[in-house]
Parts: structure tokens; sequence; C-alpha cells
């Protein structure tokens, strides 16, 4: 345990989900050829004017409601100025004194307590180019130029490398939900910079910040922070000084690097962008932009786990969209929940894996899957009658009781029926049964199998293992 | 108040702007920029009735523009205006610190 309180404040950029660039109307792409999808606005020509993207500010509405930010109806942007190869403008166009949201939050569960993350505000900005250094020369990639970012930043108010992990695993969670971005660190339309200090008791003035920069993916949030922690924790042992500085998370060091000693937030010499005039958000646009928002993830995972889905396994159903939508169409309904999410997440799921499809492109439609979840519940169809017909129910337009009836299942549900097969072979194997009483509670499988073998796999499982059970301990 | 700026002040903002100044100069823009800046704090004095017309000093709003798809450059001729590319990468000299 560490005698230091850590203080951490982190910024993430995401990448908006648009057809064109903030300010040009050039394609918003990844992965295509270097500097193919550029204009003379993203390349910074001199005579060029922006013309703000009327989606980027609908998806800058829709971010700012789901993380619970106020609106700032009346706004405008900024020009940050700095010399740097990855814009030709010499100033990138941000919000400084009217981000489009402040004040709002996002709720994390740490050791099963909410905590709520703040977050300060949140602005709309444009990328820059994408640059590799490569020996003595630097590359430059335009493509990325202008394509429409929101910052998050929040308060400094996260408390561990913990809650730093937790907070950016819900961020991208809500963000995903409501279509706003894709969130892939990895292709860096998430980028995550946090802000680091300690201090030696809660009581103490706040310690050095320093900067972490361009952290990859989401274990590497938790991973840099704490080295990090641990980095200036050293530091104030040796009872040395901390530097302000930005660093960066090497993932093959598996530690923080220098970058550099930080300039301060004056150097940008920030002021009005007078290109842009003023945008008046009105009532309107605010509730157009948002009618869309689908139920977001907090909110299922209320709904599952009250309808008695385990965490992990609601949990598991919100990492997949499509499942989880599927799932929720049947909200209304009685269908049991329960049985629903472990068909979705058992035979279901590795259909989808193995094939490598989405839901809907299958033939599973969702008055089959009531009858499935129907069968199943009322144990007609056992977990192996399901894994034999999943094919079936997922390739062919016939309903559960065709294709039962096409497989030719017939399950031995009745009790009377199974007692006297399980009475027959305990009879035909006393051997087995004799070391089930010694203990050998291996033997019970042995015993089961038999009984299988004798119905062609058709006696209902759970039911007799329940009887074949009850019979063996009245024999002790 | 002083009459000039402060060599590091001038320094500083010649280091942003990524300019050298000779021993010369840099009298010269100790005065100088130091004037520019008295005349430009005197905006400070000056009543503020509305912000927003400080920024934009016209009453339309920004035109929101429809996100369609319009021309782009063909990225040969964008190469064709730069002193080095490698492929299609714009080349520049090393720059490390971001």
């Amino acid at each position: 345990m560490s005698n230091y309180i850590p203080t951490i404040g982190i910024e993430v950029h995401v990448e908006l989900k648009t057809n064109t660039k903030i300010f040009s109307n050039a394609i918003n792409g990844y992965g295509m050829g270097a500097n193919t999808l550029t204009n003379v606005i993203d390349l910074g020509y001199p005579g060029t004017l922006p013309t703000i993207n009327k989606e980027v500010i609908r998806q800058a509405i829709k971010a700012a409601t789901v993380l619970n930010c106020e609106i700032r109806k009346d706004m405008h942007f900024d020009r940050k100025n700095y010399f740097y190869p990855d814009n030709p403008k010499n100033y990138q166009i941000t919000q400084f004194n009217t981000p489009i949201g402040h004040d709002g939050y996002v709720l994390i569960e740490v050791d099963g307590v909410e905590k709520k993350i703040e977050i300060e505000e949140m602005h709309i900005e444009e990328d820059t180019c994408k640059s590799a250094h490569r020996g003595n020369v630097t590359l430059l990639d335009f493509n990325r130029a202008g394509v429409p970012l929101i910052e998050i930043v929040t308060k400094p108010c996260i408390s561990s490398s913990e809650e730093a992990k937790l907070y950016i695993e819900k961020l991208r969670e809500i963000l995903l939900y409501a279509g706003i971005s894709d969130c892939k660190m990895e292709e860096g339309s998430m980028r995550c910079d946090a802000n680091v200090s300690i201090r030696p008791k809660e009581s103490a003035p706040y310690g050095t910040k320093v900067e972490i920069k361009n952290i990859g993916s989401i274990s590497n949030v938790g991973l840099s922070i704490q080295k990090e922690i641990m980095r200036q924790e050293k530091i104030y042992n040796n009872n040395e000084t901390i530097t302000p500085q930005t660093r960066r998370f090497d993932s093959k060091l598996n530690d923080t690097v220098l970058m550099r000693v930080k300039e301060t937030g004056n150097d940008y010499r920030y002021f009005p962008e007078p290109d842009i005039p003023f945008i008046h958000l009105t009532d309107e646009d605010i509730r157009e932009a948002t009618k869309d928002i689908p139920m977001l993830p907090d909110e299922r995972r209320k709904i599952y786990i009250n309808k008695g889905i385990t965490r992990v396994n609601s949990d598991k159903i919100i990492n997949h969209r499509e499942m989880s939508d599927f799932l929720n169409s049947f909200i209304e309904s009685d269908l049991d929940f329960v049985v629903a999410s472990n068909l979705l997440l058992g035979d279901i799921a590795s259909y989808l894996n193995k094939t490598n499809k989405m839901l809907k492109d299958t033939l599973l439609s969702k008055e089959k899957f009531v009858v499935l979840v129907e069968k199943v519940k009322d144990n007609k169809l056992t977990s192996k009658n399901v894994k034999d017909i999943i094919e079936d129910i997922m390739e062919k337009d016939l309903t559960i009781d065709d294709i039962i009836e096409e497989k030719g299942i017939t399950n031995i549900t009745d009790n009377s029926i199974i007692e006297s097969i399980v009475d027959k072979i305990i009879e035909d194997n006393m051997e087995s049964v004799e070391d089930y009483k010694n203990g050998h509670d291996r033997s019970i499988k042995y015993l089961m199998g038999q009984i299988m073998k004798e119905t062609k796999g058709q006696a209902e499982p759970r039911i007799t293992m329940q009887l074949l059970k009850e019979k063996l301990d009245s024999l002790k | 108040m002083a009459d000039r700026l402060t060599r590091e002040e001038v320094e500083h903002v010649a280091k942003l702007a990524r300019v050298e100044i000779s021993d010369d100069e840099m009298e010269k823009y100790q005065v100088e920029l130091k004037q520019i800046l008295d005349e430009v704090m005197k905006i400070n004095d000056v009543v503020l009735y509305d912000d927003e017309y400080m920024i934009a000093p016209w009453s339309v709003d920004s035109e929101l523009r429809k996100d369609e798809v319009g021309d782009m450059l063909d990225a040969k001729d964008v190469l064709e205006n730069v002193p080095r590319h490698s492929g299609n990468y714009i080349e520049v000299p090393v720059v490390l610190g971001e």
C-alpha cells in the first residue's frame, strides 16, 4: 500500500463518425492511401475558408448529452497557435472559450461502489495530420487532418489507475452505443492522455503534474498511470523534485519515457477564430440531435440484472451490441431473460463466432427465439438437443417444432419412465453402485452414461441425474 | 513601466515564432514590440458591450454545411507542391517531441 495519494485527470480525444471532415467536404476515412483524402482546406492553402459540418455539431450535441453535460448554446471556435508540420495553417481550430459541453459526468463502479467521474468540459476541434518518424525524416499523411474530434476533459477527480481504466472503458461503451465514434484505440479513433500527480496526504497541496501522452490501449491506460505513480513515489522518497513534463508510454519498455519539458498554455496564444461566425443552437437543434439516442449501457445493465441475469453475463451481452438490441426487443414481454441470455451467450454466440456471422445474417427470428426459450425452460429441449439443432435454427426457414420433428428429437421427460430405466441400470451394474457407495463419486458418471446409452441420449439429463442420485443415496 | 521588453521576453516570442534574431534586431524588437503591445493594451480600456461582436462583428450565424462528400485533390497534385515526398507521404526533416 502506497503512502501517497494520486490525483489523476484524463483527456480523451475521440474521432466523430461522419462522412466528411469538420471544415471541408473531403472524406473522413481511415486506412486509405496516404494523402488521398484531402482538399485545399485540409492542407491549409491560402485563401481557403472553413465551413462547419452540420453532422459534427449534431454528434457533439449527442456526446454532450450522453455524458450528462450542460450544453452551451452560443459558441464559437478559437485558434490554437503553434508551429509544427502536422498543421500547415500553424494553428488548430478548436473551442477554447466556449466548449459545447461542460459540467458532465460518467458513473463508474469501483469495488461495488458507484463513483462519479466529473467532466470539466467537452469541446469540438479538428484533428491534425498523422506524422511518423523514420530515421532522420518525418512522414506526413494529411488524411487525418480535419477529421472531427471531441476532446473530453475530466476534473482531477480520479484517484487510482484502476479508476482511470474503468472510466475509459465506460466512456468507450457509452460513445459506442450512442454511435458517436467507433472508439478504436489501436486505430487512433480514441486517444487518451493522463495528467498524474501525487501528494503525501489529503491535506497537502497538489503535487507537480506530469502528462502522459498517446496511451494506445485500454490496458495501457491503467498500466502507464500505475508506472508513473511508482516513478513519482521514488522521486519523492529520494527527496528529489518532480519537474513538470510530458511523457509517453512505451509499451516495449513497459514504462513511461520523457518526451519534453512542458510549455505553458499561454504559449498557444489562443484567440477567437475570425473565419467562423458564432453558432447559436436552438432547443429544436438539441431535440433533433438527441432524438435517436438508444438506451445506454447502464440502463440496459440495470434491466438485465433486475430480470435475473448475472452481472458478468449482463456485461457480456452489452459488449455484443446486436445481441443486446435483440434481447431488448423482448423487454416488454414475459420472456425468461436468464434462459434467453444463456442461449444467446452459449450456443448462439458460438455459432456466430464459428460462422463469423451477425445475428441479422441468420434466420433466427424473434418468434423462433421465443419458442426456443420456452422449450428449454420447460425441459422440452436439453442443452444437448440445442447443440444438435442450433445450426438448423440459425440457417433453416423452419419453425422450432419442424426442426425437432425433422431431427427426430424425442426426449423422455416422464419421471416414471426414467425411473424404471434408472432401476434397470442400477440392477445391471451393481459393481459400480458398490463403488459409488464406497465413495467413488466418479462411478455415477458411468451409470449416467449407461442410461444415456440405453435411451439413445433421449433421457432428460437434469431429471435423470436427480433421480439417479436419489436412488443411489437411498441405497447407501 | 519599462519602455522595453526584456531580452528573455523577446527570445521567448522569437522561439514561438521559430525565428532567429540578431543582437541588433534584439535591441530593436525590445522597443518596438513594447510599443505595439502598449497600443493593443488600449483595447482593454474600451467598455465592451457585447463580447460576441468582438469575436464576429456581424449578426449572421454560421451556415452549417451538409455532411456530403465533395471534390478532393489527387494525391499526385498534392505531392507536386511539396519539396520532398516518399511514396505518397510528405517528407519533412525529423521532428520529435509531439
